[in-house]
């Protein structure tokens, strides 16, 4: 196993986030499409540390503290999906537009 | 040889379900595919030998992200039975274009590192990962429970009744 192998599915994984990104029109689609590109962040942070730097563990810190900040932003995010879909009683992306006045 | 077995079995089962859950359109299937997915990274850092972040990944991700996101599927998913409504939009294929020239410049760009082998044998790196959180990455350490409090107070701000 080369670091390349990581690093081809780290990028397939991140492509895949983004297009769920770009096309799902439910947003817990679209929040589970982000936690899917901080995975890959996470891949390659991990085989990044393991192939070129194994004697410190700084990129397993740095996967650390994304894994605690990707459970920060999944909290807020599901807390607001849950407050605006008892007012509009949509979970499509397209249908949020109170904003605009 | 049993470490390229896994590999691939690993990176199948990711890539699967990762595609599982950008393309299906229930939305508690592409949960579940979620929950899998990211199971199988897990596996990879245990392929790895990056012990400390596999616990942390079967932990704050499968046992308590994914649970919550099918918490909130099964609160406000939407899915009643029945036909679903179309869960694509329109613009799929420029979506789909911007992916596939992501990854083939993302493939030019890391095949420097193709032929990079070179691995110890993977040691136990919970102590090195101590001495640097509470030596050089103190700061940070301290702001990120800063961060998780101020996330938990804001959900609960959100999630509240409204006072009549």
């Amino acid at each position: 196993m080369t670091l390349y192998h990581y690093l081809a599915l780290s990028g397939l994984l991140f492509a895949s986030g983004v297009f769920g990104v770009l096309t799902r029109r439910n947003i817990i689609g679209i929040l589970m499409s982000i936690e899917l590109m901080l995975n890959s962040a996470n891949i390659n942070f991990a085989a990044f540390n393991s192939y070129l730097y194994p004697d410190r563990p700084l990129g397993q810190v740095a996967v650390i503290f994304i894994i605690t900040l990707a459970a920060a932003e999944v909290v807020v995010g599901l807390a607001l999906v849950m407050a605006i879909y008892k007012n509009l009683k949509s979970v499509y992306a397209e249908d949020y537009n109170i904003l605009k006045g | 040889m049993t470490e390229q077995i896994v590999f691939y079995l690993l990176a199948g089962v990711i890539a699967l379900s990762a595609i599982g859950v950008v393309t299906l359109s229930n939305v508690m299937h592409s949960a579940l595919c979620l929950g899998l997915s990211l199971a199988g990274v897990a596996g990879l850092f245990a392929v790895l030998g990056t012990d400390f972040i596999f616990a942390a990944q079967i932990l704050v991700y499968v046992g308590g992200i994914a649970v919550l996101i099918l918490f909130v599927v099964l609160l406000a998913g939407n899915n009643s039975g029945g036909k679903l409504p179309r869960q694509v939009n329109r613009q799929w294929l420029p979506a789909l274009i911007i992916c596939t020239a992501f990854i083939w410049a993302f493939y030019r760009i890391t095949a420097v590192y193709a032929g990079s082998t070179v691995k110890l044998p993977p040691t136990a790196s919970v102590r090195g990962i101590a001495s640097i959180m509470l030596g050089e990455f103190a700061v940070p350490f301290e702001l990120i429970s800063i961060v998780l409090l101020a996330s938990m107070t804001g959900a609960v701000l959100f999630g509240r009744r409204k006072p009549e």
